[in-house]
């Protein structure tokens, strides 16, 4: 039985060999952008790259995801690898779809090439037989919560429930058989140094759509008989911020709100404004707390226009945590690829993912490769490494699945047996549905 | 007997005889400016001045008011000529108190003077045959409705209870034996370019004293166990700002107001923050409209903020109404003083977007509220200044002296037309009601 390193040379010599055509999914995906749950073509294109892999995979789960599945042929535990399908919308992005403005500013597009090479190379490399139980491969819809005026009409549709890739596969049990999960995020020089970065934790958060209704009237001749909604979103935005002092650094709140619509007609007093926000934290308690407090502004804008406010809220992403087991193993493997010099050691990021949800029910690990130049979600984020960003990222991950699943999958069964998990699937749900709530405020 | 213009001429003479004297009475309170309520010196000023003139009078109306008679020979109606006591705060101000910031930025010093000037006039005429019924000499307090705590304070402790002169001495009877009544207010050259100018109207209002109430907490270690107060009124004048476009030109709105308290300490979290505002209108309609706004938004900063808001609404002025008949008396005196082409008339729509509790008076009994203008600058700015004392303080109490010998002449058969012409928009019970009926008091706890 050959050693657990000459299986890791075996899977990265596989990767390597089908480089070229690896990093092609990723430059193409990254042409053809599209936000989450419209994914179709990089569905498709995922879809048509497991079959010639001859990897076997189900399609439209949580309307544009995969899941595709490599057997051991020994029984052990499932360890997935995940990629998202979707991009941002990021109107100038160089590579921006010109119709839609959706860009790859988060690339997301090397997940899916990293995914499919993790799968390809454990495959050709002939490994397989080698490891116990099961490498789980997902091509996740939907990381960016953006778009919520869309997908709540598609959660109203009853066509999704929760707003968020990785939720709605939790939900619909497409994790129900998996153990462990990881994915690779890319990363810019501007945000990290050296190649690979891992560890920390992400704020967790909720989403809102809000409307603020006043009532129409010409804004020059009558504006005394009109209800300003845009004035009520602007005392609520003002009384937003004045709440900011209330924060605990250690909360790290993120508030950042957009208006989609405010108002129709200059000439109009605008009666209809919509407001989309997230509300981050690092704990599910700061976040929901400071929650109050923005419903509480909302509800005060309302009020000192004599206007109403509707306010949706609905869940978002729970922070992520690392597995610190996995983590070891995952961080030897990267620093024998990229020198132990070129390893950063993450801290608490304010950003979210839902990463952070599945991080609740099982030990994951979300690393970072730090393949890009510009700002992430910028119009200047853009990979420059593929090498790094696709090949590199997938072999520390196809290396960190022959840890996990060799000598009978010793190593998954470990942590396995030691994860507590925070919540079970149905307190994960509960949880989840109790964040979501719809109130009309007139006071 | 003599004739009307023969009794003004005298009065005029007498008048020009003391004008040295008048004019010292006026700048010796300019330079010892007192605000409302508190014009202890002011009061034993005139006091003393109404001794050295030989007419009784009593003290002490209404914390500081002053009102004295001179009787003609027969019975008639009474004329109240008014002046006001009370200074502004204006800590700016060339002549303002170097400790309280009192200032006569509103020309209030000019008004005693001239209320003096027309006793001067008229006291030859007690007893005489050509005068009916009676002149009353009223020093009134508290026409700015400032230092709101103060009075609010005042009016918990039962010492006030409406909290500005006019409105108290009418609360207290000191105008029940008054039928008409008169005073003429100080203007500047930067508002008016006649020497008089008369007519118009001015706001109603209502007074807010607002405390928003947070909880105070270390502003740098633990910021997030406050509740700031003075966030919650940032957010309520924030959202107060939005509401000025709903305001119509026609109902001349004014929503402003100061900020007493502000905070105790910068490294606390204010957790009691002090408004006093105004909320100015032309009816009571638009006020309460305005008010119902001023209101809402004050609710919306504690509710933002989780903080506790408590809003007093005091009963403000009323509405000026000049009457006419009486202002055509003033005009043609006054034209007299200083030439036809020197007077301006407004309509009696043009509201000068202030508020007097003239206005109060106003609406029980025929008065007018005509201005002289004598000063420069901005009226309640750091550069109101009287210039010419002569136009503000000896021609006023003259037209005032000679309006009061049109009314009481020849059996006082003017004032007697004027008061059978006029029908007050209210009386005195009314008033009173309506005025409690404005005074609200509410605790709304936002969360």
């Amino acid at each position: 039985m050959p050693s657990t390193e000459a299986l890791k040379v075996a899977v990265q010599e596989a990767i390597d060999r089908r480089g070229q055509e690896l990093i092609e999914v990723a430059t193409t995906i990254l042409q053809h952008p599209e936000p989450g749950f419209r994914e179709q073509k990089t569905s498709q294109l995922t879809a048509r790259k497991f079959r010639e892999f001859g990897i076997p995979f189900q399609d439209g789960i949580a309307l544009t995801g995969l899941k595709g599945m490599l057997e051991t042929g020994n029984a052990g535990p499932t360890v997935a690898v995940m990629g998202e399908l979707d991009s941002l919308k990021v109107l100038d992005h160089p590579h921006a779809d010109p119709t839609t403005a959706a860009a790859h500013a988060c690339g997301h597009h090397c997940q899916i090439a990293m995914m499919l090479a993790v799968g390809i190379g454990l495959k050709e490399a002939g490994v397989l037989p080698d490891l116990a139980g099961r490498v789980a491969l997902l091509a996740v819809p939907a990381e960016e919560y953006i778009e919520i005026a869309y997908r709540d009409q598609l959660r109203r549709e009853g066509k999704l429930e929760f707003l968020g890739g990785k939720p709605e596969f939790i939900r619909l049990g497409a994790l129900d058989d998996v153990d462990l999960a990881m994915m690779t995020h890319t990363s810019s020089t501007q945000t990290e140094h050296g190649k690979i970065a891992y560890g920390g934790t992400n704020n967790g958060i909720v989403a809102k759509h809000i409307r603020f209704l006043g009532k129409a009237a010409h804004a020059g001749g009558a504006p005394h008989q009109g209800i300003n909604a845009l004035n009520a979103a602007m005392i609520a935005m003002s009384a937003i911020h004045a709440q900011r002092e209330t924060y605990r650094d250690e909360d790290t709140i993120r508030i950042h709100p957009i208006i989609t619509q405010g108002g129709i007609a200059v000439s109009s007093v605008p009666a209809d404004v919509h407001m989309e926000t997230f509300v981050r934290g690092k704990t599910i308690e700061a976040f929901l707390t400071a929650n109050q407090q923005v419903d509480r502004a909302l509800r005060a804008g309302a009020m000192a226009v004599g206007g109403r406010v509707q306010v949706t809220t609905l869940p978002g992403y729970l922070p992520l945590q690392n597995n610190p087991s996995m983590l070891d193993i995952y961080g030897a493997n990267a620093a024998a690829l990229v020198g132990e010099s070129n390893i950063t050691q993450l801290g608490h990021r304010t950003g979210s993912t839902d990463m952070g949800d599945v991080s609740h029910l099982m030990p994951v690990i979300h690393p970072y490769a730090v393949a890009a130049t510009g700002t992430g979600h910028g119009s200047d984020y853009l990979v420059q490494d593929y090498e790094l960003g696709v090949l590199t990222a997938a072999k520390a991950m196809a290396m960190t699945v022959v840890d996990l699943l060799a000598n009978g999958a010793h190593h998954a069964r470990t942590i396995k047996a030691d994860y507590q998990a925070p919540l079970t699937k149905a307190q994960y749900l509960s949880l989840m549905r109790s964040m979501f709530e719809e109130a009309s405020y007139t006071e | 007997m003599a004739t009307i213009e023969e009794l003004k001429a005298q009065t005029q003479a007498l008048i020009e005889a003391r004008s040295a004297w008048l004019i010292d009475v006026a700048k010796t309170i300019l330079a010892h400016p007192e605000p409302g309520f508190q014009e202890v010196n002011t009061a034993r000023l005139v006091s003393e001045k109404l001794h050295e003139l030989g007419i009784a009078h009593d003290t002490g109306l209404a914390l500081t008011g002053i009102k004295g008679y001179i009787r003609g020979g027969t019975p008639g109606p009474t004329v109240a000529v008014l002046g006001e006591l009370d200074s502004l705060r204006v800590p700016g101000h060339p002549h303002a108190d170097p400790h309280t910031g009192a200032a006569h930025a509103c020309g209030h010093h000019c008004q005693v003077a001239m209320m003096l000037g027309a006793a001067v006039g008229l006291k030859a005429l007690e007893g005489h045959a050509a005068l009916a019924g009676n002149v009353a000499l009223m020093a009134v307090p508290a026409e700015e409705f400032i230092d709101v705590q103060y009075r609010w304070n005042l009016h918990q402790e039962g010492k006030l209870g409406l909290m500005a002169g006019k409105q108290e001495l009418i609360r207290l009877g000191a105008f029940d034996d008054v039928d008409l009544a008169m005073m003429v207010h100080t203007s500047s050259s930067s508002a008016e370019a006649a020497k008089f100018a008369l007519g118009g109207t001015s706001n109603g209002h209502v007074v807010k004293f607002v405390q928003f109430i947070g909880k105070s907490a270390h502003a740098g270690s633990a910021p997030h166990q406050g509740v700031n107060a003075l966030q919650a009124a940032m957010v309520a004048l924030n959202a107060l700002n939005t509401q000025r476009e709903t305001l119509r030109n026609d109902d001349t709105v004014r929503l402003h107001g100061i900020l007493t308290s502000g905070g105790a300490s910068v490294n606390a979290i204010p957790a009691d923050v002090r408004y006093e505002g105004r909320v100015r209108g032309r009816n009571a309609e638009v006020i309460a409209d305005a008010n119902m706004k001023m209101d809402r938004c004050l609710r919306a900063g504690a509710l933002a903020m989780g903080a506790k808001v408590n809003i007093v609404t005091i009963p403000g002025y009323l509405p000026m109404v000049n009457n006419q008949p009486m202002m055509e008396f003033f005009k043609r005196n006054a034209a007299q003083l200083v030439g036809e082409s020197n007077l301006a008339t407004h309509p009696p729509t043009r509201n000068r977007g202030g508020s007097t509790d003239m206005g109060d008076l106003s609406q029980i009994m025929p008065v007018i509220h005509p201005y002289t203008t004598a000063a420069t600058g901005t009226g309640h700015g750091a550069d109101y200044i009287i210039q010419d004392y002569v136009q503000a303080v000896i021609n006023p109490a003259k037209a005032m002296a000679m309006t009061v010998i049109d009314l009481l002449a020849g059996d006082a058969a003017k004032a007697r037309e004027v008061l059978a012409t006029s029908t007050p928009i209210m009386s005195k019970s009314q008033y009173l009601a309506l005025q409690d009926s404005r005074l609200t008091e509410e605790l709304y706890e936002g969360q």
